[in-house]
């Protein structure tokens, strides 16, 4: 999926940031592309300082430069706004509620330059908008496989088709936990250490199981039966059990997956007949919750053996 | 590996039906199949990855196939996708 994102986006709906902005001038820009996540006040612009002037970034007219263009006149300010519009800047956003005046609104629209006014003040504004834009143009993978919430802990399961990461989703929602997305994963590595697993909006919520066909486990099984993303902190890749291959037995090692240059705790779960895992998965879980709290339960024990054996040795 | 594009054509786009169609021809096969319609991924093997491409008339897809019977599969495909999806359908068998 392209990451684009349009000036007009920040009209429409934002999630859970409310930007609390509306549109005052330069309507016909609405559908110029974003094409740089960083933002710029520019102050320094408008007193005349035009080296550096990043004007294909989103501009943010705080306090300073609404009451620096307030006291020029109307001379003056023909004069700054004729050389800022010179430019082909983005979009500009008025803080604090402070609206534009007429002549700089006649510019934009002139230009084609989307002026907003948001009630909120410049910080907090500035915050909002960058953590929206890091979402919009973060690194974003979309996977086979199936991903749900076990005891808080966001598991990831892949593997091949028909292994039974559906079937293995359907018996750990029927326990309680909370399921995300079957079959299309979307991962988008929010910060460096945050990898923020989520469905497609087309499939929302439902799940093929073959023999059954397509179910929506939100009508099925209630709303506290799903989420809509989740970190991803584990990823269980099932595998047909292979005879003769060497799984690992102690869990004395990490093993890690990696998913958009980042290493996420891995499992790997043989399946064959008769193999509850739904159970191991869980049990992963809570145990990969240990491993956070700093208990590494192979670890330990080994630890103790190594001591009770130095000890019997000392005996002996 | 073998690889080769199409556009779809019909006018109802890929959903349910059309899709079934798709995943059950490469069920046939044991090699890895992949769609892909602008750098996004599907399997063909699975009903819900190919529904959630959202592919309409027109859409330009890729068929992607590795392993035994890439080049038969990626054939079928094509040729079901070129054909609107018609000729695979058997007419219902009556008792």
């Amino acid at each position: 999926m392209a990451n684009t994102i349009l000036v007009k986006n920040f009209l429409e709906d934002t999630g859970p940031i409310d930007l609390q902005i509306r549109l005052v001038a330069g309507s016909s820009g609405l559908d110029k592309e974003i094409r740089v996540g960083d933002i710029n006040r520019p102050g320094l612009t408008l007193a005349g300082f035009y080296e550096f002037f990043a004007y294909d970034r989103i501009q943010i007219f705080g306090l300073g430069e609404s009451a620096y263009l307030r006291q020029l006149s109307d001379t003056q300010k023909r004069h700054v706004l004729e050389k800022f519009f010179s430019y082909d800047v983005l979009c500009c956003v008025f803080t604090h509620n402070e609206e534009p005046d007429r002549q700089f609104v006649e510019f934009a629209d002139q230009k084609g330059v989307p002026v907003f006014v948001t009630l909120k003040d410049t910080t907090k504004f500035t915050s909002s908008l960058v953590y929206l834009l890091n979402e919009a143009f973060a690194p974003t993978l979309t996977l086979h496989g199936t991903f749900i919430d076990v005891y808080g802990i966001g598991v990831l399961l892949i593997g091949k088709s028909g292994v039974g990461k559906s079937e293995c989703a359907l018996e750990l929602v029927e326990r309680g936990h909370r399921f995300i997305a079957d079959d299309v994963v979307l991962v988008k590595r929010v910060d460096e250490s945050i990898l923020m697993g989520s469905g497609s909006p087309l499939l929302k919520h439902h799940m093929e199981i073959r023999g059954l066909g397509i179910i929506n486990v939100k009508d099925i099984f209630g709303i506290r039966s799903v989420r809509d993303r989740k970190r991803v902190e584990l990823v269980v890749v099932l595998e047909e059990w292979v005879q003769n291959k060497e799984y690992d037995r102690l869990g004395l090692e990490e093993t890690t997956y990696p998913l958009l240059d980042m290493h996420v705790p891995s499992i790997m779960v043989p399946v064959r007949p008769g193999r509850n895992i739904p159970i191991i998965v869980e049990t992963a879980a809570l145990n990969q919750r240990l491993k956070k709290l700093g208990i590494f339960t192979a670890r330990d024990l080994d630890q103790n053996i190594q001591e009770n054996l130095k000890r019997e040795n000392g005996n002996g | 590996m073998t690889e080769r594009e199409v556009v779809v054509k019909s006018d109802a786009g890929v959903h349910a039906r059309p899709a079934m169609m798709i995943v059950r021809e490469a069920m046939k096969y044991s090699c890895e199949v992949k769609l892909i319609k602008e750098d996004v991924e599907a399997d063909c093997k699975s009903i819900m990855s190919v529904l959630g491409l959202a592919i309409v008339s027109g859409s330009r897809l890729v068929i992607r196939a590795s392993g035994e019977g890439e080049e038969k599969v990626v054939d079928a495909i094509v040729s079901m996708i070129e054909n609107n999806f018609t000729i695979h359908e058997k007419p219902a068998e009556k008792n």
